[in-house]
């Protein structure tokens, strides 16, 4: 518990810690949701806030509050999956490559590159159209996992390059330390702000890339995710007639769940590499 | 030339249409204030807490009263002499290629609706038939195995050169000689030999009888054009010949052109009197006119908003937006329902009649009775659309000769329900319910019945549960302990509506209406939206879309042929390969008997044509191979700063779309504000 | 030289089979969807109303699949596309027959290269710079104000970002124009009348896009310059008396670029895929719309000409990077 003491102390880590629970209790709160999201016409349309209706109604007859909640549990068990399954290949696959270079190197950048090189839009197109009717988050996430990892696998690599050269490598090896824990204990807090930053990164990319493939109509619109919401808001022209209260619900509750990630982020790999954790408490 | 009663009257209506098109312009010429139309209207006013009905006036074109600073956008055109209409099939892929006949070209940026006669061209809103290069219908012989077209004199192509029947023999042998073009097969299968009578009749020699051949010639958003003789016979390879600059015989001729494809521009020719549309209607008032194509709704409505646009058209959504931020534009109607409503197609449910369970008609049947009309028409539309309970649109002169004629036949007509017992389904009240439910929105419209009938039709099927269950279980159908249905067989029962990506479609709206309602019902019914799904429903794997439950008629003329031909067997592929007909994949031998009976009947002769074509509807109206439920609603948006006099609702002298061939016919009337 | 043969000569060959890997996957991938470019032709030119008798459909596909070259295997089309890729001729486009893949391309790429080249230099210079001070400078006010305004707008959808700048300076404020890469009317020449038009109407997206990719560039550096500022030759820089702006720009700086590096090859390797959502909200000309109609409608010689542009583009891009990785940072070694 000290522990969280100590990262309480940073109010970035409050803020981010508070508004991530404020999401999973919405994204829990789905299982209570009055009205099935797939059945239009539930409710008046278009009505505006009120004690019934706490965000207003929309277009296609359902209350923007309830198709909120199971819009953020469907777009966090998209991007989780998608952010998670990727990581842990990226990692991977950048610190094999970035030490043990030669062969081994060269062929798992060959297939980094491979997937790097062919234009991701183009495939997920492809895909989507082969696998449409078994369209589901699941599948969706794993699909974007599978292109997610590429690029932050080179970046560590590159990370993981630099740090082989420097005189700790060469001492750890020399007193004997064992590949793993050389690895895991002195290279990971190098990497760590990395990853950490990546998967920030990657959770935004997912849920952007998920919104993207909304707006061109390749994923289930009838599936409430925070990009299906949006494009819906889009479609209906909710800007132009005024119907703030449907279009921002989902950029407001992405924007403050990617602000909460970061945060989160930053404070905890603060934390853990024990240089900047001095700093926080102020030895500067 | 022999002509009976009917080929007469025809032409009768068109001269006079002439003559009273002349006498507008004549008498715009005298009055050059823009007009404003006044329109009464009834509205709905609370005085004191109780409602009161009063009869107000009010002006559909409301006159632009603030000058607004519109940005001076084009270099060139001057704006208060240039129309931007919004291209409908978006960005030109091939800007510099004008070779229509071959693939596709994207005919709307101006080629077919500014720049090209065709032979004759419909005007759907009416079914009338306009007489473009041909001067007056075509005459067969007794077996229909000659075809004699008489052309119109004093027509030149827009460099200057005089059209002859020299170009029709040109353009018809030329498309018989190279397989690169479209309508190659169609006319080495059908013409033995084309020649020039004279300078201005055209006879064709068919292999066998057909009818209708002349219809390939009839515009009515595609047809076999004529190409200009001395032009493309300086080609040695047509197929690859990118014929630009386009030369038609169309009142207006290429300016200009965007390399990248979003906008074309159009001058209109000084020898615009030599073209059949400055013959019949007058000059042209826009001098330049562009078509422009945008990539999302939103640009266009900014467009308009910022009055860098005339002509927008958009979905329903989008109409409201327009409406509601603009101060200058119009609706084609001035009041609810505000759409486009005489477009001659017909919306609605398609099913794969070769795919069970949608093979047992009472499957279909069960499912049409589970669906609510007024809350179909809600989800899908808001209510603005006319629905029809037969396969034609309710529009143009389908209700006087199809609609109100069937009344009888569709109320006593019924279905057997099992055990003895019938039903008879249709309803006539539906449109009063819809017209109610529009009215609980907020929506105020007159009462009138004519009003009524046009807006919202004259009747459609009930809704009835009960008898869609006992249909179904008739058919061995259960329901499970949770009030799902399930197959036969046990399985549950699940449905998916095939539909394309844009949600604004018709197909996309009849499908989520139609699955919400079946949701209800108890069937396991999700929307599936596909991109470019034409070869999936050709090949015949879907159990349901939303594409049309019939073939569209030739612009809502009476003739049924080309509605009922789809249904034709000699079509049908079996399932996996591609279908020539109607994707639904039905067809009886009384329905092969009847097209038969058409094709042997003279098209021009309008009672036996009607005849046939009622025995046709009401075969599918019994088998119900797709399901018609709304006519083909347009969302046009009309921006009145700088043009006026649009072909409105209460002002139709001309259907009103930009991007159907008969927008040059409508260019003379329309009237510059001097903004 | 040990370089050369333990390092250059393999890193190249590999260069050339990934490009070879790249197509190949490109070959077979639209061939293997249920799309058929002669079905997707067929059913386009019916959903835009065109008249197809349907006693001439068989006809129809005949010819059409013969125009389209699709006679054959898939090795005999694979045989045929190499032959033409030699002769740098990537076929006819289905989709917009009869115009040639390279017109179609050559006249879209400028206006992509021109817009995406510009904002990735200016997100990727803008981003590093204010990042390597406000990550050096952390503990300051506008540090941290800065920090947070990039917080804001990092994570906005990029179609409401869009859009939203589109209605506030296009139509609450008339500065901009609504759409389009260059006025109504106006034909591409080398006049300065031209050139302005177009920079008025790229300004729109190239703001959009440089915003927004600056606003990640900034924070990622941001991060690792504070993590560089914390090792100790910082601090031996600093007691050693080496002057501030020393520090930051030789040292910290040079230090923390190394992975900004990598992301910067990249995004330039993959401007060759075009900006998709940009080209849509602005109806601006570009390789992304062609890119996705093309994948839509099955337009297989188009998907090979425009995607053949993007892997070799990329696998450059990394080979250039991977080559000049020790100009960077000395101590990284191949041999």
């Amino acid at each position: 518990m000290k522990v969280l003491r100590d990262l309480f102390r940073d109010y970035r880590f409050c803020f981010s810690f508070g508004v991530l629970v404020i999401i999973l209790i919405l994204a829990f709160l789905s299982n209570f949701s009055p009205y099935d999201p797939t059945l239009w016409n539930v409710v008046p349309k278009d009505t505006k806030p009120s004690v019934q209706y706490p965000l207003g109604t929309d277009s296609n007859g359902q209350d923007i509050f309830w198709q909120a909640t199971y819009a953020v549990r469907n777009s966090l068990i998209i991007s989780l999956i998608a952010a998670s399954v990727s990581r842990v290949i990226a990692v991977l696959v950048g610190m094999v490559a970035g030490y043990t270079r030669g062969n081994t190197d060269r062929i798992l950048m060959f297939v980094s590159d491979g997937l790097l090189v062919i234009p991701l839009f183009l495939i997920l197109v492809m895909l989507a159209m082969m696998v449409r009717q078994h369209m589901s988050l699941v599948v969706l996430g794993l699909m974007l996992s599978a292109f997610g990892w590429a690029w932050d696998a080179r970046v560590i690599r590159s990370v993981i390059l630099s740090l082989r050269e420097r005189e700790f490598t060469q001492t750890a090896i020399l007193s004997g330390t064992g590949t793993l824990k050389l690895v895991l204990n002195e290279y990971m807090p190098f990497a760590m702000p990395l990853v950490f930053s990546t998967l920030i990164n990657n959770i935004s990319w997912a849920i952007g890339l998920e919104m993207t493939l909304a707006l061109l109509g390749l994923v289930d619109v009838n599936i409430p995710t925070l990009g299906t919401m949006l494009n819906w808001a889009i479609i209906y022209q909710s800007m132009f007639l005024g119907r703030w209260n449907w279009v921002l619900t989902p950029v407001v509750i992405s924007v403050l769940m990617f602000i909460a990630l970061y945060w989160l982020s930053v404070s905890i790999s603060e934390y853990l590499d024990p240089r900047t954790r001095i700093q926080r408490v102020g030895a500067q | 030339m022999e002509a009976d009663k009917k080929t007469l009257s025809r032409r009768e209506f068109l001269q006079g249409a002439a003559l009273a098109a002349t006498a507008m312009v004549a008498s715009a010429c005298a009055a050059p204030t823009p007009e404003v139309k006044e329109v009464e209207v009834t509205r709905i006013v609370e005085v004191a807490g109780t409602p009161v009905v009063e009869q107000v006036v009010v002006t559909a074109t409301p006159p632009p009263v603030v000058k607004e600073e519109a940005p001076a956008v084009l270099g060139a055109f001057p704006r208060s002499e240039t129309l931007i209409a919004r291209q409908l099939t978006g960005r030109v892929g091939t800007p510099d290629n004008m070779n229509l006949w071959v693939g596709w070209k994207w005919q709307d940026r101006g080629l077919q609706n500014l720049a090209d006669e065709p032979l004759w061209s419909v005007d759907f809103a009416t079914g009338n038939i306009i007489n473009g290069l041909a001067d007056g219908d075509p005459t067969y012989n007794a077996d229909f195995t000659e075809c004699t077209v008489p052309l119109r004199e004093g027509v030149a192509w827009n460099d200057g050169e005089p059209f002859t029947a020299a170009d029709v023999v040109f353009t018809v042998e030329t498309l018989m000689q190279f397989d690169g073009f479209g309508a190659h097969t169609f006319f080495v299968d059908n013409v033995a030999s084309v020649t020039a009578v004279d300078d201005y009749t055209v006879k064709f020699v068919l292999n066998q009888p057909n009818s209708r051949f002349h219809t390939t010639f009839l515009d009515r958003w595609g047809c076999t054009r004529i190409m200009p003789k001395h032009i493309f016979e300086k080609e040695a390879d047509p197929v690859q010949f990118t014929f630009n600059p386009y030369v038609g015989c169309g009142p207006y001729k290429l300016h200009s052109f965007d390399p990248q494809g979003f906008w074309t521009a159009w001058e209109r020719r000084e020898d615009w009197d030599k073209s059949p549309t400055g013959i019949m209607y007058g000059q042209p008032q826009p001098k330049y006119i562009i078509l422009q194509g945008f990539d999302t709704e939103g640009a266009q409505i900014l467009a308009q908003l910022t009055h860098q646009l005339d002509v927008a058209e958009l979905s329903s959504d989008g109409l409201k937006a327009l409406l509601a931020q603009s101060k200058t534009s119009r609706a084609y109607q001035p009041t609810f329902p505000f759409v486009v409503n005489n477009d001659p197609c017909i919306t609605g449910i398609l099913f794969n009649t070769a795919r069970p369970p949608f093979d047992n008609v009472d499957v279909r049947w069960a499912l049409i009775l589970s669906i609510e009309m007024v809350e179909y028409m809600s989800i899908a539309v808001d209510c603005t659309g006319t629905v029809s309970a037969i396969h034609v649109p309710h529009l143009g002169p389908y209700p006087r000769l199809y609609h109100e004629p069937m009344q009888d036949w569709l109320k006593s007509f019924t279905i057997d329900v099992g055990d003895g017992e019938t039903f008879a389904p249709y309803d006539p009240d539906v449109p009063n319910r819809v017209a109610a439910y529009a009215r609980s929105r907020g929506y105020v419209f007159p009462d009138t019945p004519e009003f009524l009938e046009k807006a919202f039709g004259l009747g459609w099927y009930k809704y009835a549960p009960d008898i869609a269950e006992k249909l179904l279980v008739k058919n061995g159908f259960s329901k499970n302990a949770d009030g799902k249905w399930l197959l036969p067989d046990g399985s549950p029962w699940k449905i998916s509506y095939l539909c394309g990506t844009i949600l604004t479609n018709h197909d996309a709206r009849n499908a989520a209406a139609a699955v919400q309602q079946w949701k209800k019902f108890g069937i396991d019914a999700q929307v599936l939206s596909i991109a470019d799904n034409d070869g999936i429903q050709a090949t015949g794997d879907f159990d349901i879309s939303g594409n049309w439950p019939s073939q569209e008629p030739w612009g809502a003329g009476p003739d049924l042929y080309r509605v009922l031909d789809r249904w034709n067997s000699a079509y049908k592929k079996p399932l996996g390969e591609r279908t020539n007909g109607i994707y639904s994949r039905w067809s009886s031998d009384e329905m092969d008997a009847i097209i038969k009976e058409l094709r042997e009947t003279d098209p021009f002769d309008t009672e036996a044509v009607v005849a046939v074509g009622t025995k046709g509807l009401q075969e599918a109206v019994k088998n119900m191979p797709g399901v018609p439920t709304y006519g083909y609603i347009g969302f046009v948006g009309w921006d009145e700063y700088y043009w006026t006099n649009w072909p409105g609702s209460e002002n139709a002298y001309c259907q009103p779309y930009t991007h159907w061939p008969n927008f040059k016919y409508f260019t003379p009337f329309l009237k510059a504000t001097g903004a | 030289m040990p370089f050369l043969k333990r390092y250059l000569i393999p890193r190249l060959i590999a260069y050339v089979l990934v490009i070879w890997l790249g197509i190949t996957i490109v070959f077979l991938i639209p061939r293997l969807t249920p799309n058929d470019p002669v079905m997707a032709m067929i059913g386009m030119m019916r959903a835009r109303g065109s008249t197809l008798e349907p006693g001439a459909m068989d006809g129809i596909i005949a010819d059409l699949t013969e125009m389209y070259g699709l006679q054959g295997s898939w090795l005999d089309q694979y045989w045929a596309f190499w032959g033409r890729l030699f002769r740098a001729d990537f076929g006819v486009s289905f989709f917009n027959f009869p115009t040639r893949v390279n017109q179609l391309i050559a006249t879209a790429l400028p206006w992509t290269l021109g817009l995406l080249l510009t904002t990735t230099a200016i997100s990727w210079i803008s981003g590093n710079i204010l990042g390597g001070l406000a990550g050096y400078f952390a503990r300051k006010g506008w540090s941290r104000t800065l920090d947070a305004v990039a917080m804001v707008v990092r994570p906005q959808p990029y179609y409401i970002f869009a859009f939203a700048l589109l209605l506030l300076l296009a139509w609450v404020v008339r500065w901009f124009p609504v759409t389009g890469g260059s006025s109504l009317g106006a034909l591409p020449t080398f006049t300065w009348g031209y050139i302005k038009d177009v920079l008025w109407h790229s300004f729109l997206p190239a703001l959009s896009l440089s915003v927004l990719g600056g606003a990640v560039t900034f924070q990622t550096m941001k991060l690792i310059v504070q993590n560089v500022n914390a090792e100790s030759f910082v601090q031996y820089a600093k007691l050693g008396g080496v002057t501030e702006g020393r520090i930051v720009g030789k040292y910290v700086i040079r230090n923390a670029l190394l992975p900004q590096v990598t992301g910067l090859a990249l995004g330039l390797g993959q401007i060759f895929s075009g900006a998709l959502i940009t080209e849509i909200v602005f109806s601006y000309p570009g390789l992304g719309m062609l890119l996705y109609n093309s994948v839509i409608r099955a337009d297989y010689n188009l998907i090979m000409g425009i995607t053949m542009l993007s892997i070799v583009g990329i696998t450059t891009a990394i080979l250039v990077v991977d080559l000049t990785y020790p100009l960077f940072d000395p101590r990284v070694r191949y041999y």
